[in-house]
């Protein structure tokens, strides 16, 4: 018995009234899709004006904002910025979060939950707190030691790294989760040792999870603004600080076009995650 | 050999496994957020910066002084509306994502997820395009004959409002297709097939069984909204105050006390609120 030859039985009144609502729902839905994209789509468009300043309808198009962008030492130092940032926090991110997450799906003790919370508690806080306790906790760290902490690079690849953890966590631990311990019990008995098995078994087998959590990571500290606008100094910012900076002054064809860059780079940090993991599992 | 040897090296592993990570986080969670707790008990003094003491007085006048509540009740109703219209709007593309069989369903979903990680200020400027009084919108009405001449929609309570909605609203739409996702069809047709409308099924079956993905979908974007930054400066203008953008304002002026308390009085509405909305929807699943 299929639904669809039940829907046809039924009276056409009630028929009509549920492929009318069948159309609302798919028009909502096409809505809502529309407006979540809207703004990526505007900006796209005003990267390719002619004129320099954003008035509609464009003179004509071109892509000359786009050497303007790359020319612009000012963008590039803080694009430059964040990829090491993000980069560095990525790597110290994935190395601590990975042990953890072993722990934290292999072993049970008292004050696990508690753990879990406090490695994901990046997440919660709203970004704009965590950065002032950051950098709060920056002066009185300067204070006791007497080591240029304020406004280091090392204070910036500190913040961030709180926030790869989190992200690292969840998705290396979900894929721990999902993973057969049976087969690295079959790797022993065979004669490997614990951590050959580990490395020849488990690791390739939780390797989707490694890299997505790693992506997600990266990503999010590429993208931060709130957290960094108060680890950074006046001449060292990050590329989100240096577009928002720019934005509060004038919205150009410039701006747009380093902003579709950055679309670029996480379209494409997403498009090579979704090879590992389905992205709509993970999210 | 004793009998607790194998679990005493377990310990031993898990604590070394866990250890470097829960270092760095108590380093960096924990120790900052108490020093920002005691900050906000500091005195401001416009010479000396910071006057070690104990005093609520930095709590006190933020909910005596018109300048900070405005912004304080201007925060909730964004809050409060944007989490509404993210719900209202959120829910059909939730459920078409969820039912969706299409080969092209990763990708639309994955549509939804970069602008997550595309940051609010590019999004801001992809509204300040369209909204300025040259963008799209302005000179489509001029040409429509609606307006006489150039309309700036920049810089006012509702456009803060929009920007925030399109930000929030994949938050709303992930939460609510993963719940709807484990939500069995045949229960839908069921309810057609004894004769319910639509709108009863969804009032009846899908709503109550989506309440989860609803609660969590809610208290996620409605915490967003709150701490917003990026979207209040730059659609919002220099006059319009939120918190967020509050804290960092005091900050900048040096009043790092005032700067903590406002934090402090931020998280903890938020705290409050999510966890009001938590006990609401626990109670709702006791009941049904």
């Amino acid at each position: 018995m299929s639904a669809a030859g039940d829907a046809n039985a039924l009276p056409i009144g009630r028929r009509l009234r549920r492929n009318a609502g069948r159309w609302t729902l798919n028009v909502g839905a096409a809505a809502a899709f529309i407006f979540i994209l809207l703004p990526l789509i505007f900006v796209t468009w005003l990267s390719f004006y002619q004129q320099e300043i954003p008035s509609f309808p464009p003179t004509g198009y071109s892509t000359r904002w786009y050497a303007e962008a790359a020319a612009n030492s000012r963008f590039i130092k803080a694009f430059v910025l964040s990829v090491q940032v993000g980069f560095i926090a990525t790597a110290i991110g994935l190395l601590l979060a990975l042990p953890a997450s072993i722990a934290l799906t292999r072993f049970s003790f008292k004050g696990r939950a508690v753990i879990n919370n406090l490695l994901l508690m990046p997440l919660v806080i709203p970004g704009i707190v965590l950065g002032i306790a950051l950098y709060v906790f920056q002066v009185e760290a300067e204070n006791a030691t007497d080591l240029p902490i304020m406004g280091s690079f090392a204070g910036l690849v500190f913040g961030h790294t709180l926030l790869v953890i989190p992200w690292a966590l969840r998705l290396i631990c979900a894929s721990l989760v999902g993973f057969d311990r049976t087969l690295e019990e079959a790797a022993q008995n065979l004669g490997a040792t614990a951590i050959t098995a580990f490395r020849k078994v488990t690791i390739p087998a939780i390797l989707p999870g490694v890299v997505a959590g790693g992506m997600f990571g990266f990503v999010s500290s590429i993208g931060n603004l709130e957290l960094s606008l108060f680890l950074v100094v006046p001449g060292q910012t990050t590329l989100p600080i240096a577009i928002l900076q720019n934005l509060e002054w004038k919205i150009d064809p410039t701006i747009a076009a380093i902003s579709v860059l950055q679309i670029l780079i996480i379209v494409g940090a997403m498009l090579v995650t979704d090879r590992f993991v389905r992205i709509s599992r993970v999210v | 050999m004793s009998a607790d040897a194998p679990q005493r090296s377990a310990a031993l592993t898990a604590t070394t496994l866990l250890g470097p990570a829960t270092f760095v986080a108590a380093l960096g969670v924990i120790g900052p957020m108490l020093y920002l707790l005691r900050y906000s008990f500091n005195q401001y003094d416009p010479r000396e910066l910071m006057i070690e003491t104990f005093t609520l007085k930095n709590y006190q006048a933020f909910f005596t002084n018109s300048y900070f509540l405005d912004a304080y009740l201007t925060t909730l109703r964004v809050g409060l509306f944007a989490t509404a219209v993210c719900l209202v709007f959120g829910f059909p593309l939730a459920y078409v994502l969820a039912r969706s069989t299409s080969r092209y369903k990763n990708l639309m979903i994955i549509a939804v997820v970069v602008p997550l990680f595309v940051g609010n200020a590019v999004r801001a400027a992809g509204w300040m395009s369209f909204l300025g009084s040259r963008g799209l919108l302005s000179v489509t009405l001029m040409n429509l004959g609606i307006t006489s001449g150039p309309t700036d929609f920049m810089y006012s309570e509702g456009t803060v409002i929009l920007g925030i909605i399109a930000v929030n609203l994949p938050y709303m739409v992930l939460s609510l297709q993963s719940v709807l996702e484990g939500i069995n069809r045949n229960l839908e047709e069921a309810a057609y097939s004894m004769g319910a409308r639509p709108l009863t099924m969804f009032r009846r079956i899908l709503l109550p069984l989506a309440l989860p993905g609803v609660a969590a979908g809610a208290i996620l974007t409605f915490i967003l909204a709150m701490n917003a930054y990026a979207t209040p400066v730059l659609l919002g203008g220099p006059s319009f105050r939120m918190m967020a953008p509050l804290v960092y304002g005091q900050f900048q002026l040096n009043n790092w006390p005032a700067a903590a308390a406002i934090a402090f009085i931020l998280m903890l509405t938020t705290l409050l609120l999510t966890m009001v909305v938590s006990a609401i929807t626990r109670q709702k699943f006791r009941v049904t």
